[in-house]
């Protein structure tokens, strides 16, 4: 770093801590448009800060920002109980101005709405509106692992129930286990580890045989992790994981597509009472994709692009259905309730 | 890439350079310590639009700077009223504070000063050192081994409760059971929540904290002050030679910094190991090995330095795995990391070729950042020795207002505040009646990780009990465990047979 930078940033710093001070002071109304918005965003996100979601919403806000009057987006993290503490939160304590909107991976969090039967009801309480990825669970492995392909982990398992790491237990890529085994008679034994990255570790380290998360996160990891397989009809990112096989091409099952999905969310009360400010919500997000900042944000964050993909509000609805089905069927093997 | 010498100095000349940007990030990270409830994570989020906006490397140090000075002044409330500013302080507490009613709270406060600084420069010197053998212990500590290690922490309940073993163990045990409230570990479910949803992450830390030691410590000083039972702190005089006695009893004890940084360190490796583990199991350890052990918990200055160093070697551990696998160690690097990946930085092994100014530059920063701050906060101790001559009636207003905010600030729920409040009252409680908060602090701090760790191991044993002791090295440390538990106990009883004799 140069002198010139030094002095750049020097200025920005100064700049940027004043500027700061005087946005805390002054009244939230005060430099209010007419129209909406006419003040910051308040999201709620149901997992942990610096997880894959912070990332996301943040690399997607910058775009969603300059189309919504330059208005910012504020974050709080309620990560508890696989999520049900947030959705709580926000369903309940937030009001529904459209001002309040949630941030959430409808796979898991609808898989801890089926089981965890938290104080909201789907879709009448929630909706989501816009759908940022399509993010396909993966069997992973750490690259000196025996277990080099994924008939060698469904052959191992049947000999003896293998560890394998995931995030949560009611996570689609836990879910994609359960349905692997059951199909092919082999017997994975899920260990929560309350993260991605924690997982990644327990992979690393051999202290798991086998890890099951979304794929993305896994490419970011290219050389200390190996992928072998996803629960997709395609393997969107073949290019990053060595063309893994998908699972149902390997053993001819017929597995859904399992996946991790990140969305936008509003309380549905917000989209009956202020159907303008929804629509505004609704088309600016779309637009959001087709910003170039948007696409050179999630590169730097390492979300592969064959990962992103709009859905609306239907698209999101049906996802997330299907994901509470999926979740009631296998409720006896993912809740502690037998 | 190599670490050679020319860039290394090229580093620290670029580093020095950023003092623009360490010295802000000093001056908040100790306000932000001081108060319970201001998290250095809370505060960077807030702070994201201004990091974002900054250099790369400029944002780094600022960040750094607030992290470390944060982990620093977490001590200062602790020393002087009993109230730790953050949970790695609450160790502190225990010696810190009897120094302090000795009339010695300059040197408790120099001594807490001195082991952060030296336990964060020898730490982030050794990291540089061995970055790479490092980041391979953060995949060999697993939870096997982490249930040891927490049991080590939990051994410390057993050493407060020597004076009076019930009273000890009965104060655990209810910490214990707080420590299990909340959501379990693998399904969710929720356990003794009685339908708050504000109880479903378990008993939040901060409230906990506050409640037990400083809304506690408040009814104390008013009890003492307009009651009968008054046990009034020694007054001190503020003078250099205070300064200079606390500098003379680091010197003496130069050893127990550095053992306890390095415990710091390997704690701070393991992803998700906080810097209270460390805290307690430093001071554990400390009072095992020492010669007079019985003097710990009346203001030995070891009691003070062990807890100190050890959360201070936390902060250079916790970067390690972020810097070298780009899996972040705790809350804060995650936080740090969203601040790299923005600026387009990818964290990981490639890192050190991409960019080796960030990846070693970060420890170099760390290193700077704890050199500046020598000359910042030793004079500090002089003037905020004074603290301790304020009048109650000013400073339990002052402690009650800032402190029940703090408890509102990290979650912003007002069931927080309302916890807080009743923490205080089983605090009271505890301290009239003799039983030790810290020992429960201690069973709601690691009471839960110590349960996700073992029901983790017993998952991974497939229900085999035996799976505790699959592992060579957590087998040693169950070794060194027993010799812990063991020793005090022989080494009390051979004391009481000589007294006898």
């Amino acid at each position: 770093m140069g002198f010139t930078n030094r002095m750049i940033g020097r200025r920005a710093f100064g700049a940027a801590a004043a500027g700061a001070a005087l946005a805390g002071a002054l009244p939230r109304g005060a430099a209010a448009q007419a129209g909406f918005p006419t003040r910051n965003f308040r999201v709620v996100i149901p997992t942990g800060q610096g997880g894959g979601a912070d990332r996301l919403a943040r690399s997607f806000d910058d775009g969603w920002s300059k189309l919504l009057g330059g208005r910012q987006f504020e974050y709080e993290f309620y990560p508890g109980a696989a999520g049900q503490v947030g959705y709580e939160l926000f369903v309940n304590r937030r009001d529904p101005d459209a001002y309040n909107l949630l941030f959430g991976n409808m796979g898991p969090e609808m898989i801890m709405y089926a089981l965890q039967r938290p104080r909201f009801k789907f879709p009448e309480d929630l909706s989501y509106f816009c759908r940022i990825d399509i993010d396909d669970s993966a069997i992973f492995v750490k690259p000196d692992s025996p277990l080099r392909r994924v008939e060698d982990v469904v052959a191992e398992a049947k000999k003896r129930p293998l560890n394998v790491a995931v995030s949560r237990i009611p996570h689609p890529a836990s879910i994609g286990m359960l349905a692997l085994g059951e199909a092919q008679g082999a017997r994975f034994n899920l260990i929560p580890y309350g993260g991605g990255s924690p997982t990644m570790v327990a992979v690393m380290s051999g202290e798991a045989d086998v890890g099951a998360l979304p794929v993305s996160g896994l490419t970011a990891q290219a050389g200390r992790l190996k992928v072998l397989s996803v629960f997709a009809r395609e393997n969107v990112v073949a290019r990053l994981t060595e063309n893994a096989p998908t699972v149902n091409a390997v053993f001819g099952t017929r597995i859904p597509d399992l996946y991790s999905s990140r969305s936008w969310a509003i309380h549905t009360k917000a989209i009956e009472r202020y159907p303008d400010r929804f629509k505004l919500l609704e088309e600016t997000a779309a637009k959001v994709f087709d910003d170039a900042a948007f696409k050179a944000a999630l590169e730097r964050a390492g979300q592969p692009m064959e990962t992103v993909k709009f859905g609306d509000r239907a698209l999101c609805t049906e996802y997330a259905m299907a994901m509470i089905e999926l979740a009631n069927r296998y409720r006896p093997q993912l809740s502690a309730q037998r | 890439m190599e670490l050679d010498l020319a860039t290394l100095a090229d580093l620290f000349g670029r580093s020095f350079s950023l003092w623009w940007a360490i010295i802000p990030g000093i001056a908040l990270g100790l306000a932000v310590g001081v108060l319970p409830g201001f998290s250095p994570q809370n505060t960077l989020i807030i702070l994201l639009p201004v990091t974002l906006a900054m250099d790369v490397e400029a944002a780094l140090a600022f960040m750094i700077s607030l992290y470390c000075a944060n982990h620093l002044s977490g001590g200062i409330p602790a020393i002087l009223v009993n109230i730790p500013g953050s949970a790695g302080a609450a160790a502190t507490c225990l010696d810190g504070y009897q120094m302090t009613k000795n009339g010695q709270a300059q040197q408790a406060l120099v001594l807490s000063f001195v082991a952060s600084v030296a336990g964060g420069l020898i730490t982030s010197f050794a990291v540089l050192a061995i970055l790479p053998y490092l980041a391979q212990l953060g995949l060999i500590l697993r939870s096997v081994e982490m249930v040891v290690i927490i049991l080590f922490g939990l051994t410390l309940i057993a050493v407060l409760a020597a004076k009076d073993m019930l009273k000890g163990l009965i104060g655990g045990a209810f910490g214990l059971m707080l420590g299990a409230i909340g959501t379990d570990q693998v399904y969710s479910t929720p356990r003794a929540t009685f339908g708050f949803l504000e109880l479903y992450d378990g008993l939040p830390l901060v409230p906990v904290l506050i409640g037990l030691f400083a809304v506690s410590e408040c009814l104390v000083m008013l009890e003492e002050k307009f009651g009968t039972a008054s046990v009034p702190t020694k007054a001190q005089r503020p003078q250099w030679a205070d300064t200079l006695d606390g500098l003379r009893m680091c010197v003496r004890y130069w050893w127990q910094i550095v053992w306890t940084a390095f415990l710091g360190l390997a704690i701070g490796v393991i992803p998700g190991a906080g810097a209270y583990i460390a805290s307690f199991v430093a001071y554990q350890q400390s009072r095992l090995y020492s010669k007079t052990p019985e003097k710990y918990g009346t203001g030995f200055p070891p009691g003070v330095l062990a807890p100190e160093s050890a959360n201070n070697g936390v902060t250079s551990g916790t970067l390690v795995p972020t810097m070298a696998i780009g899996i972040p160690g705790g809350s804060t690097a995650a936080v740090m990391m969203i601040v790299l990946q923005y600026q387009g930085i990818t964290l990981g092994p490639r890192l050190f070729q991409d960019s080796p100014n960030i990846a070693y530059g970060v420890f170099v920063m760390m290193t700077v950042a704890y050199i500046m701050m020598i000359p910042l906060i030793l004079p500090m101790a002089r003037y905020a020795s004074k603290v301790v001559a304020v009048p109650v009636q000013v400073i339990v207003p002052l402690i009650l207002g800032l402190t029940v905010i703090g408890a509102f600030a990290d979650r912003e729920y007002i069931f927080d505040m309302a916890l807080a409040l009743g923490f205080g009252v089983i605090g009271y409680i505890a301290v009239k009646t003799n039983y030790h908060v810290t020992s429960i602090l201690i069973g709601v701090l690691l009471g839960p990780i110590f349960e996700r760790y073992l029901l983790r191991s017993l998952r991974i044993g497939q229900g085999d009990i035996m799976v505790l002791f699959s592992s060579p090295i957590a087998n040693v440390l169950w070794v060194l465990l027993v010799i812990s538990v063991v020793v005090p106990i022989w080494r009390e009883r051979r004391l009481a047979r000589r007294a006898v004799a």
